[in-house]
């Protein structure tokens, strides 16, 4: 019953109904949905989006929010993929490591503008975003990289499974290896936010910046980590997503993932001014979000309603969190006499 | 004094407009219970804060078991052995009770791992320290103030402090939570741990002082010991003046029947039962009782934020529901929240946005638009009024002390002019000087013909300034006093414990 209680008190709760709900509705329209091969498919090409979506989260909070993850994502990419062309390199260890370097970089400096001149990060990652984007095109180059001249180990990544199944008609498919990386990353910022002082700190300057402060939390160090891991898991991002398409082009990622991750991060419970947010939220909308945008087709809707849904499914996330925080301070009374 | 723990040299902090320190020196003994007071604005968190390394100090420094300390932080502070329960208390309202106490604790011990069962483990040994009960897994967002302030002190007694300093922390809790409290920093005295102690409440700075220093705007009056002082004297040397109390009457031509409300067998499950009271204009009628007995619930019912279960509410014997706080405003009723810092204040709007927040209709000019002449006047009309301490209207809130910031909701609710005007601790966190300025205005306002229901722990508060006063114990009126002037303020503390024995009253 306790647990009942507790269960149905989550936002999470409601968000996995909603999300079970849609896929009968798509499944009966489309039953090839429900196959584990599109199902396999669905969380390979999402794992991109879960990947910035945990940094988003993180960062959320703090009750501040790094839109230039996606710039740093492509420019780590861009930036690994052209280093081993011109070095006729085939290790896919060594694009991971130029794509994170670049990406802790990053992060830090993003970290020492907003540590050292106290602004708001929105307004620090929105110029870097720029920045890093515009540098990347200026310094490094703006041709795409076409498959032909994608060194093979990206290839081979991107084909990598966990695991085979083999269908009726004897072809075979597989659980992305991506969704190994999407797992291993979850459970790492699981444990630092659930288990470490610098996750809980993460929480407490979301709760209350002045309060940690004086509790004497380094806040400093703190977001010195936040953004430098924002900027670690943008550069793995990038590095799957060239593996995923088998195509780089310096202008990916930029336009599209960051209304995605945000919409998906809001749906997922995290409350915009901070504090408040869980990753199994944010998976469960990284889900909604990709089942929605693969499936407006399906129903027979036009491409343009993509766009269409993730600002409506931003705005009423944003009215939603507000409504139950309305709806919590008048049940207040209630939970002060029943102590 | 004995041995020196803390020493304050020479402090000097100016903000824009205001020197809140000037050269101000403080010396705390090791396991000695110290005090320290002043009005409104005089400096006292300031100081506070810097002792804390959460503040810099213009000039000065601080001595620390002779370890000399010029720009201290936070953290060295901490461990140093320093604890403070600051003055907003300093909770992450988003983490659970559990947490709050904990947290602090494992940041000065430098941990890295955390471990859920120890964090549970300390915030109930806290609590058990305090004789108190809180459901550990509750978000401190969900708690009352008086919970919250449980939750700050318990927190400051868990770490291994030398030196717990006391910001203030008995707004809001019951005289038996302060007892508690002082049950627990004599404990601490006996082992050598030392209080600094803030509070407005004189008779607790009495109760627990060995030694008293009074601050006036910002500059030391000088330190005292606790035998040497009387409450007036100590009035005065805070305020620089001598404060009379006269008992409330209601002037006969004002107070007319029919009752503006009228409560009529008011009833919410598990809260408060049967409650039928009524008032009219030009009373001032005190509801007291301890927390729990129902007084804020049936307030709040009142005023559209708690839905009573049954019972009917009649505003000018016309019966209404009132489902909102909304529908409340309109009806003329107001509601003057306990908790103002968090349910009252925009920290960051300026004080005089704040204070016309709740009238800006009544602003407008003919075209729609605010008429800023009027806004101006009437802020500052507030501002001087409730003699609020800042060098402009036009500050941001968060600028202001403790006591200031209470003033400026105050002024928000007072600006309303409402029929029907609750009052939930009117006075919490003012000073002395200025209480009676208060009183006086909330008195002139039901001369004026507003009915007043004032809510308030401190007797002597409700019995100097209501005609009439009912007392809530466990969720009914207990009884009703119609003449304050013919008890005294043990026959009603009597009453609202509901203890037959003399016992006396110390609020
Ligand atoms: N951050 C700030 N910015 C500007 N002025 C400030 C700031 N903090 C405090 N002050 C000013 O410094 C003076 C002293 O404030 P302080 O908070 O120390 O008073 P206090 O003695 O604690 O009063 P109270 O009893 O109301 O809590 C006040 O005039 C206040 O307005
Ligand atoms: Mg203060």
């Amino acid at each position: 019953m306790n647990r009942l209680k507790k269960l149905l008190g989550h936002n999470e709760t409601y968000l996995g109904a909603v999300i079970v709900v849609f896929a009968l509705i798509i499944t009966i329209v489309n039953p090839a949905f429900i196959k584990l091969d599109n199902l396999f498919g669905l969380m390979k090409s999402s794992s991109g989006t879960a990947i910035l979506a945990i940094g988003f989260l993180l960062v959320l909070l703090t009750g501040d929010v790094d839109v230039s993850a996606p710039a740093i994502a492509i420019s780590a990419q861009y930036i690994a993929v052209n280093t081993l062309i011109a070095i006729d390199s085939n290790s896919l260890l060594l694009a991971f490591v130029i794509a994170i370097v670049v990406g802790l970089v990053y992060g830090a400096i993003n970290a020492f503008f907003i540590t050292t001149f106290k602004l708001p990060a929105l307004i620090v990652t929105l110029g870097t975003a720029n920045l890093f984007h515009g540098g990347l095109l200026e310094f490094v180059g703006t041709k795409a990289v076409n498959t032909g001249q994608l060194p093979d180990a990206f290839k081979v990544f991107g084909h990598a499974s966990i695991f085979d199944l083999t269908r009726a008609d004897g072809s075979s498919y597989g659980l992305s290896i991506f969704i190994a990386v999407v797992a291993v990353l979850l459970l790492v910022t699981w444990l630092i936010l659930r288990f470490t002082l610098m996750g809980r700190g993460i929480y407490a300057i979301g709760g209350d910046a002045e309060s940690a402060r004086r509790a004497g939390f380094n806040i400093k160090r703190i977001q010195y980590f936040i953004y430098m891991y924002v900027g670690l898991l943008a550069g793995i991002m990038g590095i799957l997503h060239i593996s995923l398409i088998r195509y780089g082009n310096p202008n990916y990622i930029v336009d599209t993932e960051l209304l995605r991750v945000i919409a998906a991060v809001v749906l997922g419970g995290a409350v915009i001014t901070g504090g408040k947010g869980t990753l199994v939220g944010t998976i469960l909308g990284v889900t909604m979000i990709t089942i929605l945008e693969k499936n407006l087709v399906l129903i027979g809707l036009s491409s343009y309603w993509q766009q269409f849904f993730v600002g409506l499914i931003i705005v009423v996330g944003v009215a939603l969190t507000h409504i139950q925080a309305t709806l919590r301070s008048h049940h207040k009374v209630v939970v002060i006499k029943s102590q | 004094m004995g041995e020196l723990f803390l020493e304050a040299r020479n402090i000097s902090k100016a903000y824009e407009g205001v020197q809140a320190l000037d050269n101000v020196g403080l010396s705390l003994g090791k396991g000695s219970i110290h005090c320290l007071v002043g009005e409104n604005g005089s400096g006292k968190s300031t100081l506070i804060k810097i002792i804390g390394g959460v503040v810099t100090s213009d000039a000065g420094e601080i001595v620390i078991d002779g370890g000399h300390f010029h720009h201290l932080s936070a953290i060295e502070s901490i461990r140093e052995g320093i604890q403070i329960i600051y003055q907003d208390l300093s909770l992450f309202p988003n983490l659970t009770v559990a947490e709050n106490i904990s947290l602090n604790q494992m940041v000065e011990r430098r941990t890295q791992v955390v471990d859920w069962k120890e964090i549970r483990a300390i915030a109930e040994r806290a609590l058990v320290e305090l004789g108190e009960e809180i459901d550990l897994n509750i978000l401190v967002e969900d708690l009352s103030v008086a919970r919250k302030q449980v939750v700050a002190i318990g927190r400051a007694l868990t770490q291994n402090a030398k030196l717990i300093i006391m910001d203030e922390p008995t707004s809001a809790i019951t005289r038996e939570e302060v007892d508690h409290l002082f049950e627990v920093i004599h404990r601490l005295k006996a082992k050598g741990i030392g209080t600094l102690f803030v509070s407005h409440k004189l008779n607790e700075v009495f109760e627990i002082a060995e030694t008293v220093t009074v601050l006036r705007d910002g500059r030391k009056v000088g330190d005292y010991d606790a035998s040497d002082l009387t409450n007036d004297k100590l009035t005065f040397l805070m305020t620089g003046e001598t404060i009379e109390y006269h008992p409330y009457t209601v002037d006969s031509q004002v107070v007319s029947e029919p009752p503006v409300l009228e409560v009529r067998n008011l009833t919410r499950k598990d809260e408060y039962t049967d409650v039928s009271f009524s008032v009219r204009r030009g009373e001032i009628l005190g509801i007291t009782g301890l927390i729990g007995s129902g007084r804020t619930e049936v307030a709040l019912s009142v005023c559209g934020l708690n839905q009573p279960h049954s019972g009917e509410i009649l505003v000018e014997s016309e019966p209404v529901t009132i489902g909102s706080p909304r529908k409340a405003n309109q009806l003329g009723i107001s509601y003057l929240p306990e908790d103002r810092l968090t349910q009252g204040l925009f920290q960051h709007q300026s004080i005089g946005d704040n204070t016309v927040i709740a009238i800006l209709r009544r602003l407008l000019s003919k075209l729609g638009l605010i008429d800023w002449t009027e806004k101006t006047r009437v802020q500052d009309h507030w501002v001087n009024e409730l003699a609020i301490k800042t060098p402009s209207a036009e500050v941001s809130a968060s600028s202001l002390s403790g006591g200031n910031q209470q003033r400026v909701v105050l002024a928000k609710w007072l600006a309303t002019e409402p029929k029907v005007f609750f009052l939930d601790g009117p006075t919490i966190g003012i000073d002395i000087g200025s209480k009676s300025n208060i009183h006086e205005i909330i008195r002139e306002l039901a001369r004026k013909g507003m009915a007043i229901v004032m809510i308030s722990d401190e007797i002597e508060e409700v019995r100097n300034n209501c005609n009439r006063i009912l007392i809530m114990r466990k969720g009914r009126i207990a009884g009703e006093i119609e003449d304050p002037t013919s008890v005294d303020d043990a026959e009603i503390f009597r009453q609202i414990s509901g203890k037959n024995g003399s016992e006396v009253p110390r609020t």
